[in-house]
């Protein structure tokens, strides 16, 4: 393919959530993936102020085809919430046409949202997998299904690299939960815009 | 080359004065008819029809009395729906409906016989020889009484410690019956093999399996029982088949391999399938089921295995399906025909493997126990894998992005034996209630491990005692205050409909039953 394609403008994500959720540790996976194995360009940069115990935390991850000259994140393309602090300081901030990623259990999203809105019980399908800890690649692996910034492949390979030792596998299951909770969302999402509900 | 056999069943009362007229009149008469005379033509069940194809015949005619002019008054109308039951049957083996044929004459119709007579051999000569191989008469070979010594060491009877824990718990003994499994067990050790109680026992236990859950030695008690039932079949003590062993013999025809089988030609035309497909989904035997007791009961098991493949449809997975799918043999092996399981084992394996199938879906707990436990360990090894429909739903709803309707009912269920005890996803079915959205959930106070039988298995031993067992479960059943008894298996639902047909106690036990996949398949949505 020889075709001369338009270099994909930069993709801006935030990932929020309160300190211990692992935030961070999932913009370091997301902007090592994209850097190092999908051979883009990223950035990351954190910020957890007075709040960092328990409060609100943040990770802004830029991923580029080009050179990436300003860091940080104005106006997320993708906006991966995990605590309704997060949420509420950061909603306003998402493009008109971005999308939005929330744990449901943990986040009340203020009105119906459309088509870019993405929702997965990720701290409880943590749990049941049977380590609350797990959330974050949880919900990491649901973010690589819906919004395919990342390859799933180059996200595996650096969980299973990001993640203390021994806890590899349970993370790939988890993250692999999350992924394929993600691809279940899309093929809803698709066979209801055909008009299928049920079975019939 | 004209060996064609053609039975003439023909009543005492109008037809056979005449038949004799023809008879006496020398009319010339096609030699492959074989007259037997009959008392009544609404004697001759659909198991006395069936079996004349199952022993080798052609074609079968059975000529009664004008309607009106039965000697019993409803003989001809018995006939008439036994008739149309038997064809059904014929048409779902392939071996056309038009090999059994029912007529009626007056006495003095004799000509009218002969021309009846002449056209039916000349429409089973078009049809050609019936591809049925009768299966031959077991052979002796090795002593009952060394083999029975054999199947005691297998499983390992010896270790029973004569606690009574089988006994006290087995829902036979407790519905009245005297019959006791260490009882005979201790019999059988004691070398009394054949004595009429033995030999009574061991056609009554319902091989449901809550004795072997409960023994501390781990005495398996319905493995021993199966294998024992083949020492009585050898012995030719073989018996209390139900419905005069219409089942086994349909699944003994069954074994000819040159049957050309149509068992999905009745399938709804949305359903989708896919002949390329490494995926198969078995059915099981319910498209039989619903002909024989479609009438009297009104079971629909058909529903099942419709919504089965709705369900996976649902989950985008187009299943390829055998056109001449056979019995998996659960029946036979458990009343004691190892010989006919394994030839029906044979051709399905054949048949599953030839198309490179990787992976078998059923919803039937019996295919399910028999394809993945006992083909194998029956000298039949299997290249594919076998999943039950409930394992599947199960990883596919956990995916995420699937929820249920909300279902106005208030569900109680009954664990088949094969699932909950023998060797099925025990906990699967209990896990899928619990995603669904009914008004309640209340189980019956005998459930899991210990769920009480619904009366009935490989269709031996129905008598007043499991019709008991029945009753009690029923009622068990109707106090959990649920409205729709969930099922999981098609029998179940076959033999809990059969006792609420009971007339004195009617709609003390009646109870509507839907089963468990049909209950996911219908409520289940996109979230
Ligand atoms: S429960 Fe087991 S050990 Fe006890 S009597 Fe029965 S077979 Fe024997
Ligand atoms: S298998 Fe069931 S019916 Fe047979 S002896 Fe055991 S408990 Fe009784
Ligand atoms: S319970 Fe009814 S359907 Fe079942 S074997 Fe007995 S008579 Fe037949």
């Amino acid at each position: 393919m020889n075709r001369k394609t338009e270099p994909a403008s930069p993709k801006e994500i935030l990932i929020t959530g309160f300190g211990g959720q692992g935030i961070v540790l999932a913009g370091q996976i997301v902007g090592k993936a994209a850097s190092l194995l999908d051979k883009k360009e990223s950035t990351l940069t954190q910020s957890y102020g007075p709040e960092a115990r328990g409060g609100a935390c943040s990770a802004q991850v830029i991923i580029s085809d080009r050179t990436i000259h300003y860091p940080y994140v104005r106006r997320p393309d993708i906006l991966v919430c995990m605590s309704q602090g997060g949420y509420d300081r950061f909603a306003d901030t998402l493009k008109g046409d971005g999308t939005l990623i929330i744990d449901q259990d943990l986040v009340q999203p203020a009105a119906a949202r459309g088509s870019g809105f993405f929702a997965i019980p990720a701290t409880r399908i943590a749990e049941e997998l049977g380590r609350r800890m797990m959330a974050n690649i949880v919900i990491l692996g649901f973010f690589t299904s819906v919004t395919e910034a990342v390859t799933a492949d180059a996200m595996r390979r650096t969980v299973s690299e990001s993640v203390p030792r021994g806890t590899g596998e349970a993370n790939i299951g988890a993250f692999n939960k999350g992924y394929e909770f993600g691809l279940a969302t899309l093929k809803g999402r698709q066979k209801k815009a055909e008009g299928k509900k049920g079975v019939r | 080359m004209n060996d064609l056999k053609i039975v003439l069943f023909i009543c005492n009362w109008g037809p056979h004065a005449a038949f004799q007229m023809l008879q006496d009149s020398c009319r010339h008469m096609p030699h492959q008819v074989r007259m037997i005379r009959i008392p009544c033509s609404g004697r001759m069940s659909r198991a006395l029809l069936f079996k004349a194809f199952e022993t080798g015949a052609d074609g079968v005619a059975l000529v009664g009395c004008e309607p009106g002019s039965c000697r019993y008054g409803s003989g001809t109308g018995i006939a008439e729906r036994n008739v149309q039951d038997t064809r059904g049957i014929l048409e779902l083996l392939g071996l056309g409906k038009d090999r059994l044929r029912l007529a009626t004459f007056l006495p003095e119709q004799s000509e009218a016989l002969l021309e009846f007579l002449q056209q039916f051999h000349a429409d089973v000569e078009r049809m050609g020889k019936s591809p049925v191989i009768p299966v031959p008469k077991t052979q002796p070979g090795e002593s009952g009484r060394d083999l029975a010594a054999r199947i005691l060491t297998s499983h390992d009877i010896y270790a029973c410690q004569d606690c009574g824990k089988c006994s006290s718990a087995c829902p036979m003994s407790l519905c009245g019956k005297p019959f006791s499994p260490r009882a005979m067990a201790g019999s059988i050790i004691g070398g009394n093999i054949g004595s009429a109680s033995v030999v009574s026992d061991v056609w009554s236990c319902l091989t449901c399996g809550i004795c072997y859950d409960r023994c501390p030695s781990a005495v398996d008690f319905p493995r021993f029982i199966r294998d024992m039932r083949q020492v009585h079949r050898r012995a030719g003590t073989a018996g209390q088949e139900a419905h005069e062993g219409f089942f086994q013999a349909l699944m003994r025809t069954m074994t000819s391999p040159d049957l050309d089988i149509r068992h999905w030609d009745w399938l709804p035309e949305d359903i989708q399938v896919d002949g390329q497909s490494k995926t198969l989904f078995f059915g099981g035997c319910a498209p039989y089921f619903d002909t024989f007791f479609g009438r009297t009961l009104g079971v629909k098991t058909c529903d099942i295995l419709i919504d089965s493949l709705r369900l996976l449809n649902f989950f985008d997975i187009f299943p390829a399906l055998l056109p001449g799918e056979r019995c998996c043999g659960h029946d036979l092996l458990w009343t004691g025909d190892r010989d006919s399981f394994i030839r029906l084992a044979r051709l399905n394996v054949d048949a599953i493997e030839e198309r490179g199938i990787e992976e078998v879906v059923t919803s039937c707990p019996e295919c399910y126990r028999t394809l993945a436990i006992d083909y194998p360990e029956h000298g039949i090894p299997i290249s594919f894998k076998v999943t039950h429909i409930f394992d599947l739903a199960e990883k596919e709803i956990d995916k995420g992005a699937i929820g249920f309707e909300k279902l106005n009912r208030t569900l109680t269920f009954q664990d088949p034996c094969r699932l909950a005890r023998l060797g099925g996803p025990g906990e699967l079915p209990r896990k899928l209630i619990s995603r669904l959205k009914p008004r309640g959930f209340e189980e019956m106070r005998d459930r899991g491990n210990s769920a009480l039988c619904c009366g009935n298995c490989a269709w031996t031993g129905c008598d007043s005692y499991t019709k008991a067992l029945q009753v009690k479960r029923l009622r068990q059943a109707r106090e959990t205050g649920s409205n729709l008894l969930v099922t999981a298996c098609p029998k179940c639902q076959i033999h809990l409909r059969c006792a609420m047909e009971d007339p004195f106690l009617g709609d003390e036990i009646r109870m509507e039953m839907m089963d468990l996949t049909s209950i996911v398949a219908r409520t289940i949505r996109w979230e």
